[in-house]
């Protein structure tokens, strides 16, 4: 079954009789039907989350408020009744993942929201991650990339809508790190460094950072070196 | 012979079998194979005469080269492309618009006219001939506007993205309608093009 | 090679080139925003409004000192096109009816429309009989109340009454309670929403990251001289708060 509708290239309607759904604080733009809203522990670094999330304790909140207020994580809210939500956020371009089991690992500014029965978990600066190593490189960047699996659907954020690149068969595909929005299934994501590469993605960053993406599934990648 | 195919309408591929393309550095988002690319220095491109013309003029064209065998993916903030194709003519086209081109096409710069002395646009606009396919940019699907001795065109500078064919580019100044003050920079003037051709133009200012 | 060439005969009478233009036929002046115009065929007269020959008609259709600068009046003969940042295009007819729209978002209106402006800061509200042109960020989405909107992807209303503010009560609870009166994020702004109500239609968009629209400011300026000092300093820490937030 589908999850989320499509309205337009840039907003998801979810219904939420199928489940409740997490999505990041400001993605809510209107709602019809009572539907309730509230913060969600789900998506603390280090910590796996599952099912509908409890209402958090003080703890949970201040620990995911400490981490908004550094700028480290993005803040989730979970909503749930009887309604639908419409969602998008800052005119970004949208695309619906469909997971049957297989694990997605996005940046975590650029999860739009996500079924609150699917597992995720978030791996941040400090701990391993793609963007450890670009760091230094591209400053300002998100610093926390989140993993989710399970069955259920994700809406990811681009710059002006990703188009999916297969990966497969032994094959290298090499990515520009600030295009980069999502991996599915089965991918390694190294990050290397090649001469002339700089050039070819050099746009003020300045740096020679690439991503080499191998292993099987699909890398989506966005028409933009933007970040959002 | 380097083929050029769009994914979609925001993404440029570009097959290289073992030859060269020329294309907006900065502009590549991913590739497969095995593809070096390479900044062009002062004798790249259109030649030294036309390095030395780019350097006097301060008309910029940050250009790059990919080789090899491979697809290359070109992409420049989200904005659509349009593949051109040029029978031995010239297209003159703004320079931040120019996304690649395949090497049988020459580049060079052209004097456009004088335009306000406060512009921070230069005055000249580089010129793409030859045979052969390039990609241009257009915030918004491009569109297309003929220009005869019966209908003259005028065009917002910001929304100019090029032209083809017989046409006279002159200024109009002195318009009031142009900018609401302090939203955008704009130059109060906007381009007149008289005589034969097309324009080509994005729904969107620069 | 795509896309079709057009000239002034095969472009469209007051109907879109494409999602994100419009083509504007100038046999009857029009109410434009400066900036709109991306190219026009034949002899277009843009006039700001206090300059020109069609005075009386601009006092009596444009109230809105407020805006009266972000606008001219086109009349000639010939074809316009309008574009706005690469945003969605449509236009909208109203038939003896009520519109309110983002000002920012207003890119047209024929002359048979009269243009008020909105209570609602940064909105502008048009009566009568008429067309009239707006941007969008995406295509518009429509709804009927009852519904609740963020403000920031209200794009404007037609016929139902003005919306009143909504607190979500769980929503302040959850933060403000744990936080001890912190405000964390709420520059989202998702804890107020517009709630809406009654027989009509709402016009929403994705964006919310609104184009800064001079106009509000000084509609908030005009409004200080009421404030007494309390009142004043409350608002210096405010905006204080929110220039610290926006930065980068």
């Amino acid at each position: 079954m589908p999850g989320y509708e499509k309205v337009n290239g840039k907003v998801v309607k979810a219904d939420l009789s199928r489940g409740p759904v997490l999505a990041r604080r400001g993605a809510m733009l209107f709602y019809t039907g009572q539907v309730s809203f509230r913060p969600a522990g789900g998506g603390m670094p280090g910590g796996m989350s599952g099912g509908m999330p409890g209402m958090g304790g003080l703890g949970a909140i201040a620990g995911m408020a400490g981490r908004a207020l550094a700028g480290e994580h993005v803040a989730m809210m979970a909503a749930e009744g009887m309604g639908e939500v419409h969602y998008g956020f800052r005119g970004s371009n949208v695309t619906v993942i469909e997971l049957q089991g297989e694990l997605l690992q996005v940046e975590a500014d650029r999860l739009l929201c996500h079924d609150a029965n699917l597992q995720s978990s978030v791996v941040v600066l400090g701990s391993g991650g793609v963007r450890q190593a670009v760091r230094g490189a591209v400053s300002g960047q998100g610093l926390a990339t989140t993993q989710i699996s399970g069955m259920g659907s994700v809406a990811v954020l681009s710059h002006g809508g990703t188009f999916a690149l297969p990966v497969g068969g032994g094959q290298v595909i090499g990515v520009d790190p600030q295009s980069y929005v999502a991996a599915q299934g089965n991918l390694t994501i190294d990050v290397g460094a090649s001469l002339g590469w700089r050039d070819a993605v050099g746009k003020g960053s300045g740096e020679a950072i690439q991503l080499k993406v191998s292993g099987q599934g699909t890398v989506y990648v966005q028409a933009s070196e933007r970040k959002l | 012979m380097a083929r050029f195919t769009k994914n979609g309408t925001k993404v440029l591929e570009a097959h290289l079998t073992g030859d060269s393309i020329r294309c907006l550095t900065g502009s590549m988002v991913a590739y497969e194979g095995n593809v070096a690319f390479k900044k062009e220095g002062m004798g790249g491109g259109g030649g030294f005469k036309s390095a030395m013309k780019r350097k006097l003029t301060g008309e910029s064209l940050s250009m790059m080269e990919a080789s090899g065998n491979g697809v290359v993916y070109l992409a420049n903030n989200a904005t659509e492309i349009e593949i051109v194709e040029l029978q031995n003519e010239t297209l003159s086209v703004e320079s931040s618009a120019l996304l690649a081109l395949e090497r049988s096409l020459r580049t060079d710069v052209a004097f456009a006219g004088l335009r306000g002395a406060s512009s921070g646009q230069g005055l000249f606009t580089t010129t793409v001939s030859g045979q052969g396919e390039c990609a241009i940019l257009s915030d918004g699907p491009m569109i297309a506007l003929e220009v005869s001795p019966a209908y003259p065109l005028v065009v917002d500078p910001d929304a100019f993205i090029a032209h083809r064919g017989q046409l006279k580019q002159s200024f109009v100044t002195g318009v009031s309608w142009k900018s609401i003050l302090g939203q955008d920079g704009g130059e109060p003037y906007s381009l007149r093009f008289d005589g034969s051709g097309v324009v080509y133009i994005q729904p969107a200012e620069r | 090679m795509t896309p079709t060439i057009l000239n002034p005969n095969t472009l469209p009478y007051n109907d879109n080139v494409n999602p994100y233009a419009f083509c504007v036929d100038l046999s009857q002046p029009w109410f434009m925003r400066k900036g709109a115009m991306i190219a026009y065929y034949g002899t277009a007269n843009f006039e700001a409004l206090g300059v020109t020959n069609l005075a009386s008609m601009v006092a009596a259709r444009f109230s809105s000192p407020l805006y009266a600068n972000d606008w001219v009046v086109v009349s000639g003969q010939g074809k316009v096109v309008i574009g706005d940042r690469g945003y969605d295009i449509n236009s909208y007819d109203i038939d003896a009816g009520n519109l309110t729209i983002k000002a920012s978002n207003l890119l047209g209106f024929e002359t048979g429309l009269e243009l008020k402006q909105s209570i609602v800061p940064g909105f502008l509200t048009l009566i009568g009989t008429g067309k009239f042109l707006a941007s969008s960020n995406g295509p518009v989405m429509f709804a009927e109340p009852p519904v609740r909107v963020d403000p920031e992807a209200l794009l404007g209303w037609a016929d139902c009454p003005s919306p009143s503010h909504h607190y979500d009560a769980g929503w302040m609870q959850g933060f403000l309670g744990a936080m001890g009166g912190m405000v964390l994020g709420l520059q989202s702004g998702e804890e107020r929403q517009f709630d809406f109500t009654g027989e009509g239609t709402v016009l929403l968009q994705s964006s919310e990251e609104p184009r800064p629209d001079p106009a509000i400011a000084r509609a908030l300026e005009s409004q200080l001289y009421g404030v007494d000092h309390a009142g004043l300093t409350r608002i210096q820490s405010v905006v204080q708060q929110r220039l610290m937030s926006q930065q980068p």
